[in-house]
């Protein structure tokens, strides 16, 4: 190996791609992103309970009132609280008419055995998905509440049982520290490191579609042959492999220092305090596992990349990477609620998909130590091996000019009929 | 001995390459690569330039293994490009560092070959701005960018126009006479005869013709001369036909007849001669004739 050219090599590629308008907006994005939060941020401070209000209402589906028709007796007449957002019907046809003319945005329709079965006919013009969505709008479930137990229990008690809880998360670690405490704490033990982790992974995508995009391009120009006639493949491979991983690692760099820009240093003053000390330890392992899962596959992008005859072509291919990579993605509905699940950890030893499955359950929740050991172990060794048949694929597939080779074809090739 | 070519073999799958080829190429000459489409003579480069492992056999370098001439040797690809987003200067640069050239020496040669072929008004513009002639001088001049002992140029004059062929000749003549070795691969056998010294031709990986050019010339010569005259008296010694080609009489000799006889006795009998040579035969007509030939030969054993 000739370390020399490796770096020229690594230089280059770093020096062209960093002047990419692609890279330069992509890395741009974040801060912008900031800039703009800040903005609304001082705009709005005064008035952020309009702001919420005119979200809310953005989401509703109207303030228009619900219609009530009530057979069980329970709910009539309708509380005082409730009568400029309930109206009450006395038939169902009645009803569906003032549903017609936009008087209520839906109809409820309380049966005579409401008490027994719990059934309550919605209707609704349009769509059925705000029907559906009826019994998780707390103002509806306060409504059935506090007309069921009106006059029966002390106010209070009303009160509660129509908001029951009042979330306030406060997690424990193994070791029996606090996580994290109030608002702040779930924003710093989730939402920053899972946007971090968000990042990253994003980055291993620009770093290694840039390398992709860089071997496809010798190609399809045919500047190759001079460029092996000048360096062995493995040195172009290793140079390209470094050069763009220092671009993907100097955009997290600018997206972490404009993060400490924008806060004005509180989040790492924040970090020092040891108020974010478990994001950190999330933040130490997620480059690890960028440093890791980037290696491994720029290096599969590189070999596969170079079996295309066009850009479009190696785009295609390396395609099945990226779709690994976002299988955790695909699952994250079901992480959110169990980030230690068994197929999370089973995909956590599974080379292709163990970068990115980490780095979501990390921020989640106190990962199994022998998962994150065996994660890393199984990168470790896929690394070597990815090495081994990119380089040969990268070696062969950069002088295939004409045509994509077959599977058939690859296979040869690995077995070494070819190049080697 | 530049460079130095041993049983090499190399297979694709079930197909051979080049089978069993052998040739050395001398200091400072310019070696003509011949042989129909396919005939095996990229491959051969491709192993020369350490592209390609051989399967068996042996090239060497400057008196090393491929791989470690790698800094001392030019290569001008069939399949040839540059990078359309660099600069002009930037890509000479960058290819001459990958050689192992240092950066600033690389920029004065740059500078310098970018005036030979009189690009330097353009050395800031990309590489996509260039018309295709000047892409073409470009690619060549990138092939020698860092001061090569010896350069392979793999089909130079592919898809020039007449004046860009004519520059790349004359350049290609210059480096000859710096002191360069030079391999030149080419279906244009006219530029091979105006440039080479000696050749090798290969048909289906094996050498079939191997050697000076004007001794394979004389060689494959016809028994013949070529008398441009008024008229050709019809008993001449030694001459057992007469043809007339193009306002000239080809005259076939009979065995063991010598053209200085045949010029005396048309001299005794008071021809005026305008011209008189001994029958030429362009290397072409040598080509066809042995690749048909081996070809013929093989369908014979088929």
């Amino acid at each position: 190996m000739d370390w020399h050219k490796v770096w020229v090599v690594a230089s280059h590629e770093y020096l062209i791609n960093v002047r990419r308008a692609g890279f330069i907006i992509m890395t741009a994005i974040v801060p912008a992103l900031g800039v703009v939060v800040l903005l609304f941020g001082t705009l709005f401070a005064g008035q952020a309970r309009q702001l919420g209000a005119f979200f809310e209402q953005q989401f509703d589906v109207g303030d228009k009132a619900i219609g009530v028709v009530d057979e069980s007796g329970y709910f009539s007449p309708i509380l005082p609280e409730y009568q400029e957002d309930f109206v009450s019907y006395g038939s169902e046809e009645e009803a569906e008419a003032a549903l017609m003319t936009e008087e209520v945005s839906k109809v409820l329709v309380i049966g005579e055995d409401y008490l027994e079965t719990g059934q309550v006919v919605v209707i609704s013009m349009g769509s059925g998905f705000s029907a559906a969505t009826v019994s998780d709008s707390g103002t509806v479930r306060a409504f059935f509440v506090d007309h069921l137990l009106a006059d029966r229990v002390d106010p209070a008690l009303r009160e509660r049982a129509a908001d029951p809880m009042d979330v306030e998360p406060r997690v424990l670690s193994s070791g029996g520290e606090a996580r994290g405490e109030g608002p702040w704490g779930f924003v710093s033990t989730f939402i920053i490191p899972y946007f971090l982790s968000f990042f990253l992974i994003m980055t291993i995508f620009t770093s290694s579609g840039y390398l992709l995009q860089s071997v496809a391009e010798e190609k399809e120009s045919r500047v190759v042959e001079i460029v092996v006639s000048s360096i062995r493949p493995v040195e172009l491979m290793a140079g390209k492999v470094a050069g763009l991983g220092a671009l993907g690692l100097t955009q997290v760099l600018v997206w972490l220092l404009s993060a400490w820009g924008f806060s004005g240093g509180a989040v790492v003053l924040l970090a020092a305090t040891g108020m974010v000390s478990l994001p950190l330890r999330v933040l130490g392992l997620g480059v690890v596992y960028y440093v890791l899962g980037y290696t491994l596959y720029a290096i599969l992008m590189a070999g596969v990349g170079a079996l295309g005859t066009t850009m479009r072509e190696s785009q295609q291919l390396a395609g099945i990477f990226s779709f690994f990579a976002a299988v955790p993605y695909m699952l994250s509905g079901f992480l959110f609620a169990n980030p230690n699940m068994l197929i999370a950890r089973v995909l956590s030893y599974f080379p292709l998909t163990a970068p990115t499955m980490m780095m979501l359950r990390l921020p989640l929740a106190e990962v199994p130590w022998v998962d994150v050991a065996g994660s890393i172990v199984a990168l470790l060794l896929s690394i070597p091996a990815a090495l081994w048949v990119g380089a040969k694929l990268f070696r062969v597939g950069l002088l295939i000019y004409d045509k994509r080779p077959t599977v058939k074809e690859i296979w040869f090739i690995l077995r070494g009929g070819r190049g080697e | 001995m530049i460079i130095q070519v041993r049983d090499l073999v190399k297979r694709y799958g079930d197909v051979v390459a080049v089978d069993h080829l052998s040739f050395e190429v001398e200091q400072g000459e310019i070696f003509g690569l011949l042989g129909p489409n396919g005939a095996g003579k990229t491959t051969t480069i491709r192993v020369i330039m350490d592209i390609l492992n051989p399967d068996a056999g042996s090239a060497m370098v400057l008196g090393q293994p491929p791989g470690r001439a790698k800094g001392q040797v030019g290569y001008l690809p069939e399949e040839r490009g540059l990078y359309r987003n660099l600069k002009v200067l930037d890509t000479l640069v960058y290819l001459a560092e990958l050689k192992g050239t240092p950066r600033s020496a690389a920029r004065e040669r740059a500078m310098d070959l970018l005036e030979r072929i009189q690009l330097e008004d353009w050395a800031a513009r990309k590489v996509r701005d260039l018309s295709k002639g000047m892409q073409q001088r470009l690619q060549f001049i990138a092939s020698l960018i860092h001061d090569p002992e010896v350069l392979f140029l793999d089909e130079p004059f592919q898809g020039l126009d007449p004046v860009n062929v004519e520059r790349i000749k004359d350049f290609t003549a210059d480096l000859h006479r710096e002191g360069k070795t030079i391999v030149l691969s080419t279906h244009q056998m006219n530029l091979v005869e105006a440039l080479c010294n000696r050749i090798l031709l290969i048909h289906e990986g094996r050498a079939v013709l191997y050697g000076s050019l004007a001794e394979i010339k004389r060689q494959y010569a016809p028994h013949a001369v070529r008398v441009r005259a008024p008229r050709i008296p019809p008993d001449l010694p030694g001459v057992v036909g007469v043809e007339l080609d193009d306002g000239a009489f080809n005259l076939a000799l009979a065995e063991g007849a010598s053209p200085q006889e045949v010029l005396r006795a048309l001299l005794d009998r008071a021809v005026e001669i305008q011209t008189f040579e001994v029958a030429p035969v362009p290397l072409e007509d040598i080509f066809v004739a042995v690749v048909s030939g081996e070809e013929g030969r093989d369908d014979g054993l088929a």
